[in-house]
């Protein structure tokens, strides 16, 4: 059977078997005929905005459900604009009380839940959604979001904890709802994060009576989405396979982006004016094996891909696609992810930790002894940016003119180590200042970017003759150990949830220890300013204070920065509009597909099999 | 009989508490603790003595594993820790694509390697004979990963004759287009040794008493080996089949993760790296089940086709 | 099948019993005039042996010592491929991320940090011998700062190690006899290197596996009764148990440690089959005429069982641990895939499998050619080397491969 033959045969039994057809939207003009095949490298979990953690469950969200706020497609960087909101929130009283108003006549999609009524979208459905986040029982992965920030709303988790009920219908004083399409939030402490908090797809408006019929008895509703969002959970194959169908009842929007980038002038009188979504239809496929992935993405089989890293080199030159991609029509959109890898150091470890000079001094050869470079080109193959930043860019606060002076230099740092008498014994290997022998543990997960970074950190250690150990552990295991602080360095990454400084910033945070501060670094110089930063809005004085936590970060070395990667989507010619965004995860709802010249519109039933 | 079967069914179970002894020892004492990473990305100690709280991890031992007999006994095993999708609809939505790929792989490689091992050794200790099992041996000697490899490099891509990967909607688009590569991989795999196996079962049957008999009696070679010695080989044959069956629907893990295939196995994997307890006690405890059935049915059968055969 | 094989062999027991004698050279010398007969057995057995010299001389560190080593560009293809000419390899930039000069900070801002250690490095970086006066620290080691600095370094790389800076990038050749892998690493001495882990894992883990089936089969079948009743039980607790899941289950308890680990996955999980064997055999001689006369001269139970039946079982054990080794073997493959495989600093076949796995679709076949060629080979040589012995052994099996 040729290839041609197969996919005949598999579009006749589609043919077939499927025989649906969703309804012609007339509000939006999507059409059933217009299929995106998209895919996953990993499973996702489920779709409730409040206990969905991973980053694929989330793209899907994003399409299903709607927040307050968004951002501009094309806006960089990245721009917050209004969703389901009418207008940016108003701020007042110091960064500290937010008004936003819902826009009127958005509904939900018809679900059993709302015994056959048109359910309207309110602002108490966005108080809904933030009560929810902080559910001791919900356990949900986002209630940092919220946690210790909205007034009376942790009383009421310290009371359900008590109870074991979370008291929804009891009056949160942070949480005003002046009138059926107002929300007014107020906070203890002055945050200008917070619409970063309302576009992120956990705060996204969920309907109570939906969650109270599909709930299981942690209270999630992972498997029964009903939003206000462009497109809705039409079949859904765990880990295997999503479809998406436009939502009917979608209010619609027309295209009208902007942008000052030349690369993106085609694109902007490609897509001007139309009636948005376009995409009647939407495919996601999860295929966990490289190989499988690309060769599916090649054999014309999904239309759009993230490559990611171990595939890059096959695809692209440099930056730029290989000709016979070129030659196909392939288009490529690239960003730098909006994140960082750092390696820690545990500052509370007796070996690498600490504020005296010889152990500031081992950290800072330890840093200078490994080859960034070589991790781009061999590791992450060319598709990675060195982080002289702990900001990286595309996200407020990234100062591109910052040069570290942490370099690659093995020869000083051996001076280094030799200065503060980490002098090598009879084995060959170095001892500690007292003549102790030591040996760094370098934790890593089981996978093959852990063991790649393996051997780079084992040729670092070589040439500075520090032994080192390789401590591999599952991924949880390790999660746990650096909670209680006792793991003694790891690479570790950080994507942005929002696009401010303030997201990274806080990763060495004193406070944050036990949570997400990796290395247990406190550093009272750095949690002073970092104090300060947060009472101030994005501007050049908060900038100059990231700088000096930069500098902290140089000279005492809790971290070496280490790489923010390339995001590189792969698109197939016929999909029209498609720019990767770096925040929002799914760009589906912007996007059209070209129509093969000559194929009759709107065939009913047909999943156009690629031909 | 009645006896017998009574008999082995309660021989079960201390196989089944000894198995669910070991499941509880491998993963709730010495296994991970998944709290931490469902905590999300920033989380405090309270937040994961929650989480710890819910799950149960948290209760002593005694009683985690009295939950556990509960479970076992009741076959209800609760919800997914990473998905909250209740485990017993996580097997049996998987166990379809699974079986869409193992059942048709089982019947044509038993087929074909039926067909070979009578033929080879009808001659046996011939060049033939020994050229084939040769071939067996070196196709026995490449991972399976290569195979996979490169059977997807090449068939599907490069030449285009299947789809790389994907499952559809409807039972046949699946068993037609989706599952005839790894089907096809699977028979280069198992025929070996399945072959070598079968061989060995036929060549008993070929000296016994009755095939000089038949022989001497004037029946057709044909006839004897495709009725008379077939019939007798089938019964370690069929055994051995049944008593492979559990083991291979995990056993195609590797077919499944790289066809995209949402079978059982890729489960596995997936509940192995996120930790999800549930759902790998659950299908430990299916599969030692299942195992511990086939092979007191196998047995059974052994009985029933063969009077001679004597029951311990 | 244990008691058809059991039921086939006699006559070389016979002798056994008859000498009542538990060594029996007879058969073990009648075994080898067998086996040199056999031309396929030989040759299967002179490749195992090749591999197995290799597999010493590599360990021994007189082949492939250097197997860490760069001397390749990134992807060097083989000698003896005739491709256009390979991208050129990716700048290695050998100071720093973005250029050794670069100004610590933007040219207008000052930082108020303070450097604790700013001088130090100040005096180190501008060649200065560090210790000298001003110094702000002493330093026990200051007596030998006059020596150069890099003296160590030059030690390593004299020593062969400190990889990166063994060969300068210039000197990286373009091509090698079967290609290089990502690093530049020649696929030769890494395959050779690989068969060293993979054979030794292979070996050790199938020794592990049929000491404990023996071990066990011997106990449960010579005592018999509750005893036997408790390892049947052990053993079919643990055949039930899916063996994808318990190697998962014994690699998540063990934790990665390195080649040892996988030996004690592999062989923790393994040694049902070769108990079921053994535990038969010992059911079948206990009650052997030579055993009970062992019992008449007063030989204890633990002598009975391992040196008066042992050795008329130890065939049984010689070919179930020659079909261990090749099932494990190719285990260590997938134990690799599923990520508990060697450690960094140890290649095997299975790591390199697993890192061949995305080079295919880059075109670069070698590492997986390699890799898989050579185990296949040695794994082949191994099969057909067992079912040679096995049919040497007991040659009333002649012919039957595979049980």
């Amino acid at each position: 059977m040729t290839s041609r033959a197969a996919r005949r045969v598999a579009a006749l039994i589609a043919l077939c078997a499927v025989g649906l057809v969703s309804p012609l939207s007339a509000q939006t003009g999507a059409d059933p005929s217009k299929v995106l095949r998209h895919v996953f490298p990993a499973a996702e979990t489920g779709f409730d905005p409040a206990a969905s953690q991973d980053l694929y469950s989330g793209t899907i969200i994003q399409m299903l459900f709607e927040t307050l706020l968004t951002y501009d497609y094309l806006a960089r960087p990245a721009k917050l604009v209004p969703l389901t909101a009418e207008a940016l929130p108003e701020v007042s009283d110091n960064g500290k009380t937010y008004t936003v108003r819902v826009k009127k006549g958005i509904y939900f999609i018809d679900d059993a839940a709302f015994k056959g009524r048109k359910r309207e979208l309110t602002a108490a459905d966005y108080a809904y959604a933030l009560k929810r986040l902080i559910d001791p029982k919900l356990r949900s992965p986002w209630a940092w979001l919220v946690e210790g920030k909205i007034i009376g709303l942790d009383a009421l988790a310290e009371a359900a904890k008590k109870t074991g009920r979370f008291d929804y219908d009891a009056p949160v004083e942070g949480l005003e709802l002046p009138d059926r399409y107002t929300l007014r939030i107020r906070l203890k402490d002055t945050d200008y994060n917070l619409p970063y908090i309302l576009a992120h797809e956990p705060t996204s408006a969920v309907a109570r009576e939906v969650i109270e019929t599909y709930r299981d008895d942690a209270g999630r509703a992972m498997s029964n989405p009903v939003g206000t969002g462009s497109y809705m959970l039409k079949q859904w194959v765990r880990s295997s396979k999503i479809v998406l169908d436009a939502n009917p009842g979608f209010r619609g929007f027309v295209w009208d982006f902007h942008s000052d980038d030349p690369a993106d002038q085609p694109l902007i009188a490609q897509m001007k004016g139309k009636r948005m979504p376009q995409v009647g239809r939407i495919e996601v496929s999860i295929i966990e094996e490289d190989q499988a992935r690309l060769l599916a993405f090649q054999n014309g089989e999904l239309d759009l891909m993230d490559l990611g890293g171990p595939l890059a080199p096959n695809v692209l030159d440099g930056g730029k696609l290989k000709p016979e991609f070129v030659k196909k029509g392939i288009q490529l959109s690239r960003i730098v992810d909006p994140a960082t890898s750092y390696v820690y150091w545990n500052m509370q470890d007796p070996i690498v930790g600490g504020f005296s000079k010889d152990k500031i001094a081992l950290r800072r050869a330890m840093a200078m002894a490994y080859n960034v470079q070589d991790e781009i080109n061999v590791v992450r193959n060319g598709q990675a940016i060195a982080l002289e930043y702990p900001i990286p860019p595309g996200v407020v606060g990234h100062d591109p003119n910052y040069r570290s002076p942490v370099t690659y230099d093995p020869a000083l740092a051996n001076k280094l180590l030799d200065y503060f008498g980490y002098r090598k014994g009879a084995d060959g290997w170095r001892n500690l200042p007292d003549g102790k022998p030591f040996t760094i543990r370098y934790a890593s997960r089981p996978d093959s970017l852990g063991r790649q970074l393996d051997e780079l950190w084992k040729k670092a250690f070589d040439s500075i003759g520090v032994r080192m150990d390789v401590q591999k552990d599952k991924f949880p295991e390790l999660l746990k150990l650096e909670r209680q602080c006792k793991l003694m360095m790891r690479t570790a990454s950080w994507i942005a949830d929002y696009p401010d400084a303030d997201n990274f910033m806080q990763l060495l945070y004193g406070k944050n220890i036990g949570q997400n501060n990796n290395g247990c670094a406190k550093i009272p110089e750095y949690d002073r300013l970092y104090e300060q930063s947060i009472r101030m809005p994005p501007s050049p004085e908060r900038d100059r204070i990231y700088h000096d936590m930069a500098r902290i970060i140089e000279v005492y070395a809790p971290w070496r920065l280490d790489t923010a990667t390339y995001r590189n989507m792969l698109v197939q010619p016929r999909i029209q509009g498609y720019r990767k965004h770096p925040i929002l995860h799914a760009e589906w709802a912007y996007v059209d597909i070209a129509k093969p010249p000559g194929s009759v519109s709107a065939t009913p039933g047909n999943r156009s099999a690629p031909d | 009989m009645g006896g017998y079967i009574v008999r082995r069914l309660w021989q079960m179970l201390p196989t089944m508490l000894g198995v669910i002894l070991l499941v509880f020892f491998l993963f709730n004492w010495v296994g991970g603790d998944p709290a931490y990473v469902l905590a999300g990305k920033i989380s405090n100690q309270e937040q994961i003595d929650n989480i710890r709280r819910q799950l149960g991890v948290d209760q002593p031992y005694v009683v985690q594993l009295w939950i556990f007999i509960k479970q076992v006994v009741t076959a209800d095993f609760g919800a997914s820790w990473s998905t909250n999708e209740r485990v017993s609809h996580i097997l049996m939505t998987r166990l379809g694509p699974s079986l869409t790929v193992v059942v048709p792989l089982v019947i044509i490689a038993t087929i074909i390697s039926i067909g070979l091992a009578l033929a080879v050794a009808y001659v046996r200790g011939s060049l033939t004979d020994r050229a084939v099992m040769i071939v067996c041996t070196i196709g026995l000697s490449i991972s399976i990963l290569v195979y996979i490899i490169v059977f997807q490099y090449v068939f599907a891509y490069k030449l285009g004759w299947f789809p790389v990967q994907g499952w559809g909607d409807s039972f046949f688009e699946n068993l037609f287009v989706y599952a005839s590569l790894p089907i096809l991989i699977g028979l280069v795999v198992s025929i070996a040794p399945e072959l070598r196996l079968y061989r060995t079962f036929v060549l008993d049957e070929i000296n016994q008493d009755y095939v000089r008999t038949a022989r001497a009696k004037g029946v057709s070679e044909n006839r004897l080996m495709w009725i008379h010695v077939l019939r007798n080989a089938s019964i370690p044959i069929i055994t051995n089949l049944m008593a492979g069956i559990p083991s291979l629907l995990l056993g195609s893990f590797l077919i499944e993760r790289f066809f995209s295939i949402p079978g059982i196995g890729r489960e596995v994997i997936l509940a192995v790296e996120r930790s999800d307890f549930p759902v790998i006690k659950a299908i430990t405890v299916y599969v030692a089940f299942a195992t511990i059935a086939t092979n007191l049915l196998a047995d059974l059968t052994y009985k029933a086709v063969d009077p001679r055969v004597q029951l311990k | 099948m244990a008691t058809d094989i059991a039921a086939l062999r006699s006559g070389t027991q016979a002798s056994a019993r008859d000498a009542r004698h538990p060594v029996s050279p007879g058969l073990w010398m009648l075994a080898w005039r067998r086996l040199r007969s056999d031309t396929v057995g030989m040759v299967s057995l002179a490749i195992v042996a090749a591999f197995i010299v290799m597999m010493i001389l590599s360990a021994l560190g007189f082949v492939a010592a250097d197997w860490n080593r760069e001397v390749g560009i990134n992807y060097a293809p083989p000698s003896f491929v005739d491709v256009e000419p390979a991208a050129p390899p990716p700048p290695v930039a050998t100071s720093g991320a973005t250029g050794a000069e670069s100004v610590p900070t933007g040219p207008e801002y000052h930082s108020t940090i303070v450097d604790p250690i700013g001088d130090v490095i100040e005096q180190l970086r501008s060649g200065k011998p560090a210790g000298a006066p001003g110094a702000p620290d002493k330093s026990g080691a200051s007596d030998e700062k006059s020596v150069d600095p890099l003296a160590d370094v030059m030690a390593d790389i004299r020593a062969g190690k400190g990889v990166a800076a063994a060969v300068k990038p210039e000197d990286r050749r373009a091509t090698l006899p079967l290609g290089g892998d990502k690093w530049g690493r020649d696929v030769l001495r890494k395959t050779i290197k690989g068969s060293e882990t993979s054979i030794f894992v292979g070996l050790a883990a199938a020794a592990v596996a049929t000491f404990l089936g023996t071990l066990f089969g011997a106990i449960a079948g010579y005592y018999g009764r509750w005893v036997d009743d408790f390892f049947n039980w052990f053993y079919s607790v643990f055949s039930s148990i899916p063996y994808l899941l318990l190697i998962l289950a014994v690699a998540a308890v063990l934790q990665q440690k390195g080649t040892m680990t996988i030996i004690l996955i592999l062989g923790l999980t393994g040694w049902t089959g070769v108990f079921r064997l053994i535990r038969a055999e010992y059911l079948k001689h206990k009650s052997r005429e030579y055993v009970q006369a062992a019992d008449a001269i007063g030989a204890s139970n633990a002598r009975r069982m391992f040196v008066h039946i042992f050795p008329n079982v130890s065939h049984v054990v010689l070919v179930q641990l020659s079909i261990l080794v090749v099932g494990f073997i190719k285990s260590e493959v997938i134990l690799s895939f599923l990520g508990f495989g060697v450690p960094v600093d140890v290649v095997s076949w299975g790591s390199m499998l697993n890192e061949a796995q995305n080079e295919l679709i880059l075109g670069k076949w070698w590492q997986l050619v390699s890799a898989g060629t050579a185990m296949a080979v040695l794994v082949t040589a191994f099969s057909l080397f067992t079912d040679a012995l096995r049919d040497a052994l007991d040659p009333k099996l002649r012919g039957r491969a595979g049980t």
